[in-house]
């Protein structure tokens, strides 16, 4: 499975034609299934039928915008979507497939189901195609319907995240976050999502990996850590607050980055 | 609209003409009178003599009071979501290690929980529930009785059960409570020394899964002392459409939505049952270390 997802992720993001980048994408859909059921628990068994419901949607919306593209202007570049619709449409289908506001109601619930390896890879090597795809199409889309998105994502994301007690949702509703963070970029500077990403992607991977090691899932058991494994658990801490994105940590960088570009473009 | 109701209703029914029929049961639900539409009902239940939809009240006053008490709902789960996780305090949340669920003081706490029997697959067992002595605890109470319903389809009978009404927010919202600080259901109660089975519901998202139930047995003693029994969650087993499966899980505590706690009295002997409860709640039992009971086996 791990190498389907490999397979997946790398024919979405090399590739120029609409159709490899559909494939790819339900590869990765199909691959990560078993993963997120692999206990067979009620609930990890309704994590994935969500996870496959919203991503199939997502997929669906992928192809018609593609087509609908293809039907208009003639082909099926990427990097060539001109047809208004079309752009509409992918917008939402990318938003889907990344847990964006308002399609972000799947994410949490998906990620408290799986464990915590394949969550990690839900919320990093998932979000990679995508990213990619919203790269390549940046200039095309809607700048306004993307800010309006990111902007929500990243209120609604630190709201929602506020009152939970399950470490999963947590960084779930922190995905959805940074997700907004990258997305409100992309239309001025899309290396800066990029770099948004890659660091986000570094640090969530420090954080599953900790709490995979101390089988910490929930904030009580969060607590009592620091007796098991004392240099982990302040390993922990700083890997939290660069991912809350407190100077001078790694995270605060990409932050600091948007901000000034924001600021130069007067959104700010 | 109009001539299609007048046609259905006046016209009789052709078994030659397809469109009619199809059109017919299409509309069956709609038409009060129509003897087209019919819907299996096992012997215990009763005909219903009004759609859903013709029970339901229109009274603008109501439907303000009703928008009013919503509205007023809804400014408490706001205060209670600024305050922490279910209205109190981190801290609370972290290091309470008892709660109490459900405590019988007021007819208000029995409310809270319906009671069924086996009346309704046409049975003959009574159950009935009401504040014990001193309004200190609740008294379920009643007779069972095994004998089964001459209906041609019923093979078993003989069960009474209380089951609490799950808990729903503002503007009927499921509510979401973290129960996975908890290792055990602690119980106080006086029984006849007849055995029951405690089940809980954990309302799944997906139909699939919606006869699915996590029970474990508790013994009472019958003596005039008070019990009180903690059962711990690994202990729980796992069935659906009353069968226990081969897949066994522990259930998961974190999402308790619409979670609802039953208990059962089904031991197959006729003749009266009691049961007082005086509170149901949740323990963090420290020296509990088991996480499931039950063997777990990967499938290949």
């Amino acid at each position: 499975f791990t190498t389907s997802l490999l397979l997946g992720t790398t024919m979405t993001i090399s590739s120029n034609h609409w159709i490899m980048a559909w494939a790819g994408l339900e590869i990765n859909t199909l691959a990560i299934l078993p993963m997120i059921s692999k206990s067979h628990h009620p609930r990890a068994i309704e994590a994935a039928t969500k996870y496959f419901l919203t991503q199939a949607t997502a997929s669906a919306l992928l192809l018609f915008s593609s087509m609908i593209n293809a039907w208009q202007t003639g082909q099926w570049d990427i990097t060539q979507l001109t047809n208004p619709t079309s752009c509409l449409i992918l917008t939402s289908a990318i938003a889907m497939k990344l847990g964006l506001v308002p399609f972000h109601f799947w994410f949490p619930e998906v990620l408290q189901g799986a464990p915590l390896t394949t969550g990690l890879l839900l919320s990093t090597l998932m979000k990679f195609p995508p990213i990619t795809l919203l790269y390549m199409t940046s200039p095309s889309l809607n700048p306004t319907v993307l800010t309006l998105m990111a902007i929500l994502s990243t209120a609604l994301g630190g709201w929602m995240g506020l009152n939970q007690t399950q470490i999963r949702k947590i960084l779930a509703f922190s995905s959805i976050s940074h997700l907004g963070w990258m997305t409100i970029i992309i239309s001025y500077n899309p290396k800066l999502t990029l770099l948004n990403f890659y660091l986000y992607a570094l640090m969530t991977t420090a954080t599953f990996l900790t709490l995979n090691s101390t089988k910490a899932s929930k904030l009580s058991t969060l607590m009592t850590t620091w007796t098991k494994a004392p240099a982990l658990n302040a390993a922990l801490l700083l890997t939290l607050l660069s991912l809350a994105g407190l100077p001078p940590l790694t995270g605060f960088l990409p932050k600091w980055l948007i901000i000034q570009e924001l600021t130069k473009q007067d959104m700010a | 609209m109009a001539v299609a109701v007048v046609l259905l209703s006046g016209a009789p029914f052709h078994g030659g003409c397809c469109r009619h029929k199809v059109f017919l049961s299409l509309l069956g639900p709609l038409l009060s009178n129509s003897k087209l539409y019919s819907s299996y009902r096992r012997p215990g239940a009763e005909p219903k003599k009004k759609l859903s939809w013709q029970n339901a009240d229109f009274s603008f006053k109501k439907s303000i009071d009703h928008l009013k008490t919503q509205l007023s709902l809804l400014t408490k789960e706001t205060q209670d979501y600024l305050q922490g996780p279910g209205g109190h305090p981190l801290s609370q949340h972290v290091l309470e290690q008892t709660r109490v669920l459900w405590q019988f003081r007021s007819q208000e706490d029995l409310n809270k929980w319906v009671i069924s029997s086996d009346v309704e697959i046409g049975g003959k067992s009574k159950v009935y529930i009401k504040l014990g002595r001193n309004n200190q605890a609740a008294l379920l109470y009643g007779t069972l009785n095994t004998e089964v319903p001459r209906d041609g389809e019923t093979k078993y009978s003989g069960y009474c059960s209380m089951r609490s009404r799950p808990a729903v927010g503002s503007f009927n919202r499921k509510k979401y409570y973290d129960w996975s600080n908890f290792n055990s259901l602690y119980l106080r109660v006086r029984g006849d020394g007849r055995p029951w089975m405690v089940n809980i519901y954990t309302d799944p998202y997906f139909s699939h899964q919606k006869d699915d139930l996590y029970s474990y047995f508790m013994f009472t003693r019958g003596g005039p002392y008070w019990e009180e029994i903690k059962i711990p969650f690994s202990k729980f087993f796992f069935s659906s459409r009353g069968r226990v499966q081969d897949n066994q899980h522990p259930v998961w505590l974190d999402k308790a939505s619409f979670l609802t706690l039953g208990l059962t009295i089904g031991d197959k002997v006729d003749g009266p049952f009691q049961l007082e409860i005086d509170f149901i709640g949740l323990l963090n039992d420290r020296a509990h270390r088991e996480e499931f009971a039950y063997e777990t086996y990967d499938k290949n």
